[in-house]
C-alpha cells in the first residue's frame, strides 16, 4: 500500500495512481496472452492439435505408402501428406471457442471488461492471440506431418519435395486455415456465449453442412456449396484438392477470410452494445 | 467519488433500477442496502460500465468509468466471487489483471499477502472455498491501489473472522481517504461498517442519509420504566413534556432520555424498579422500510398503466 495516512481528513488524489496516457493495446494483448496460456485447456488443446495433425499424417502415410506406390493406386500422395490436419482443425475450433465462451461461462467477462472497458481492444487482443498461436501451431504441425509422412513415402520412391506444386503452400496454408477456423469459432462464441452451443454449431457448419451443401441443386446450390466456410477455406491447406468442384486455394481462402471477417465484425458490434 | 444521476435500467418491461440518484463521497464507507433483487448489483454494474443504462448517467471521479485510462488504478471492484476461471491460479488471475492496467507485478504478491492467500497463490481457484474466492475478489479490488473501492456483497460466504476482517478493511480504506461503496442485504452488517447509507428497494432509493440519522429516524427507541408508583411517575413525566404510554405494568417513555427520567423521579423521591433504553432493531426498521416499497411500487405501476391509456 502506498497510502499510510491515518487521519480521517486525508485528501486522497483520486487520480494519483492513474497514468496520463492509456496503458495501450500492448497491455491488453499481454493480459490476454497470460489469460490464454494460464489455463490447462490451452496447453492440452495445442498438444492434441500437434499429436493429431502430425501423428495421424505419419500413420496414414506409413500404412498407405506401399499401396500408393503400386499401380492400383487411384489417389495422389499429395492427398495424404496433410491428412491429419483435418482432425487437428477440430482442436483449433475448440481453442477458438473456449477463448470467448469460457469467459461467459465463468462470469469472468465482467472482470475482463472492468479492467479494459474498450471492448474492441479486448476482442482484437483475443483475435491476435488466437492468430499467433494457431498460425504457428498449424504451420509447425503441418511441417512435422510432412517430414514424418514423407519419410514413409520416400521409402517407396513416391516422396514429395517441398518445391513440388502446392506442397509448401499447403504447409503455411494449414496454419492460415486453422487460424481462420479458430477466429470463426471465436466469432460464433461471441454471438452465442455458450461453449457447447458454439462448438456444435461450428463443427456442424464446417464438417457436416459443408459436405451436404454439394447436394443442393442448380447453379445457386453449387455456389452455396463452394462458399461454405469449410469448402472455401480448406483447399489452401492441401496440396491436391479433395473436391474438384471446390474453389482454387487462394480464391477460396479469400472468400473464407471475408466470411470470418464479416462474422467478427458482427460479433464486435453485438459485443459493443451488449450488457456484460 | 461516485455520482449517480437519474440512473434507470429496464429489462423489457421490468424496471430494475428506477431513476436513481445519489452520491458516494470520499473518506467514508457508504453502505448500499437492499433486499435481494432490489437493483444493487445492476446499479454497481452500471457504475463499472458493464451494463448500459437505459437512462441517466454515472461518473467516477468526474468521468465515465470507460473513459478512465487505467480503470483498475482508479476503481477497484469486487463483483461476484464467481468472476473467475476455475482452472487458473490465483496468482495468474491477478497477473493478467495487473498486465492489463500496467500495474507492476510486484503488486500481485503484495495483495495476495494482504488478503492472506499467499500460501495458495499457485492453487487453481476452482479448489477455493467460497470465502477464499471472496478474499481473492478483494485482492483484485485492491490490486491497483485504487482511491475508489466498490464491493458487491463482500461478506457473502465469509466466516465470522473473515466478516470482521472485511469490516476492518473497509473502515481502514475509508480512513485512508478512499471512497468505499459496499452493498449488502444485511442491515446488521451495514450498521457496523457504514458511515452513510443508501437504501434501495424495488429499484428506487428509499433512504439516503447518514447511519446516525437512519437510526434516529427509523429505529424507534423509548425508555422502559417500571415503578411501584406507576401513576405518579406517569403524571410526573407527562408534566415534564414526555410522551408516556402504559404497557402492562410498564411505562414506555419517549421524549426524555433515561438519565432525565431517572433524575426527575429521584428528585421526587419515587422508586424505580427498572429504567431501560429500548431500541427496536435496525433489521426491523429496514424490513419495515423495504416492505413499504413493495406497495409503493405496485401503486406506481397502476399509475403508469393509467398514463399509457
Amino acid at each position: 500500500m502506498t497510502v499510510t495516512a491515518e487521519s480521517r481528513t486525508v485528501e486522497l488524489d483520486p487520480r494519483r495512481n492513474v497514468p496520463g496516457t492509456r496503458p495501450g493495446f500492448s497491455s491488453t494483448l499481454r493480459a490476454e496472452w497470460i489469460k490464454f496460456w494460464s489455463v490447462r485447456s490451452t496447453m492440452w488443446s495445442t498438444v492434441m492439435l500437434f499429436v493429431l495433425g502430425a501423428g495421424l499424417t505419419a500413420l496414414i502415410c506409413a500404412t498407405n505408402a506401399e499401396w500408393l506406390a503400386s499401380s492400383e493406386a487411384d489417389e495422389s500422395p499429395g492427398s495424404f501428406i496433410t491428412f491429419g490436419l483435418t482432425f487437428a482443425q477440430i482442436t483449433a475450433i475448440v481453442l477458438g471457442t473456449l477463448t470467448v465462451t469460457s469467459e461467459y461461462g465463468t462470469g469472468m467477462i465482467r472482470a475482463t471488461l472492468a479492467a479494459t472497458p474498450r471492448r474492441g481492444a479486448v476482442l482484437a487482443a483475443k483475435a491476435l492471440v488466437l492468430t499467433g498461436t494457431l498460425f504457428v501451431a498449424g504451420t509447425v504441425t503441418a511441417f512435422a506431418g510432412y517430414f514424418a509422412g514423407n519419410f514413409f513415402l520416400d521409402r517407396e520412391g513416391i516422396g514429395l519435395a517441398l518445391s513440388d506444386d502446392g506442397v509448401l503452400r499447403s504447409m503455411f496454408g494449414s496454419g492460415l486455415y486453422m487460424t481462420g477456423l479458430g477466429l470463426l469459432a471465436a466469432g460464433v462464441g461471441i454471438l452465442v456465449r455458450h461453449t457447447a452451443a458454439a462448438l456444435s454449431m461450428v463443427l456442424a457448419l464446417v464438417f457436416v453442412a459443408g459436405n451436404m451443401a454439394f447436394l443442393l441443386p442448380g447453379t445457386w446450390g453449387e455456389w452455396v456449396a463452394k462458399l461454405m466456410p469449410g469448402n472455401a477455406g480448406s483447399p489452401v491447406a492441401v496440396p491436391v484438392p479433395f473436391n474438384p468442384e471446390a474453389l482454387t486455394p487462394w480464391t477460396g481462402f479469400a472468400a473464407f477470410g471475408a466470411e470470418v471477417l464479416v462474422l467478427l465484425v458482427i460479433g464486435w458490434m453485438v459485443f459493443q452494445r451488449r450488457d456484460a | 467519488m461516485i455520482s449517480v444521476s437519474g440512473l434507470t435500467k429496464k429489462y423489457g418491461d421490468k424496471v430494475a433500477v428506477d431513476d436513481v440518484s445519489f452520491t458516494v463521497a470520499t473518506g467514508r464507507v457508504t453502505g448500499f442496502l437492499g433486499p435481494n433483487g432490489a437493483g444493487k448489483s445492476t446499479t454497481m454494474r452500471m457504475v463499472l460500465g458493464l451494463d448500459r443504462p437505459t437512462a441517466g448517467s454515472v461518473t467516477v471521479n468526474g468521468r465515465r468509468y470507460r473513459d478512465s485510462p487505467a480503470p483498475l488504478r482508479e476503481v477497484g471492484a469486487l463483483l461476484e466471487a464467481k468472476a473467475l476461471h476455475p482452472g487458473r491460479s490465483a496468482r495468474d488471475h491477478l497477473r493478467w489483471l495487473a498486465a492489463s492496467n500496467r500495474i507492476p507485478t510486484s503488486r500481485v504478491d503484495e495483495v495476495l499477502e494482504l488478503v492472506g492467500l499467499e500460501a495458495v497463490a499457485g492453487t487453481r481457484v476452482g479448489k477455493f472455498s467460497l470465502g477464499m474466492g471472496q478474499r481473492l475478489g478483494i485482492a483484485v479490488a485492491l490490486l491497483g491501489d485504487p482511491p475508489v473501492v466498490v464491493l458487491d456483497e463482500p461478506v457473502n460466504g465469509l466466516d465470522p473472522e473473515g466478516i470482521r476482517w472485511v469490516r476492518t478493511l473497509a473502515r481502514q480504506l475509508a480512513t485512508e481517504g478512499r471512497t468505499v461503496f459496499i452493498s449488502s442485504h444485511l442491515m446488521s452488517e451495514m450498521a457496523l461498517t457504514a458511515d452513510h447509507l443508501v437504501v434501495i428497494g424495488r429499484g428506487r432509493i428509499l433512504a439516503d442519509c447518514s447511519m446516525r440519522e437512519f437510526i434516529a429516524e427509523h429505529a424507534a427507541s423509548y425508555v422502559k420504566v417500571r415503578s411501584p408508583q406507576r401513576g405518579q411517575v406517569a403524571d410526573l413525566l407527562r408534566g415534564a413534556g414526555a410522551d408516556v404510554t402504559p404497557v402492562d405494568d410498564e411505562l414506555h417513555v419517549q421524549g426524555l432520555d433515561a438519565a432525565a427520567v431517572g433524575e426527575l423521579v429521584g428528585d421526587k423521591g419515587l422508586y424505580l424498579h427498572e429504567l431501560t433504553l429500548v431500541r427496536s432493531s435496525l433489521e426491523d426498521a429496514f424490513m419495515t422500510l423495504t416492505s413499504a416499497s413493495v406497495e409503493y411500487s405496485a401503486r406506481a405501476r397502476t399509475d403508469q398503466a393509467g398514463a399509457l391509456r
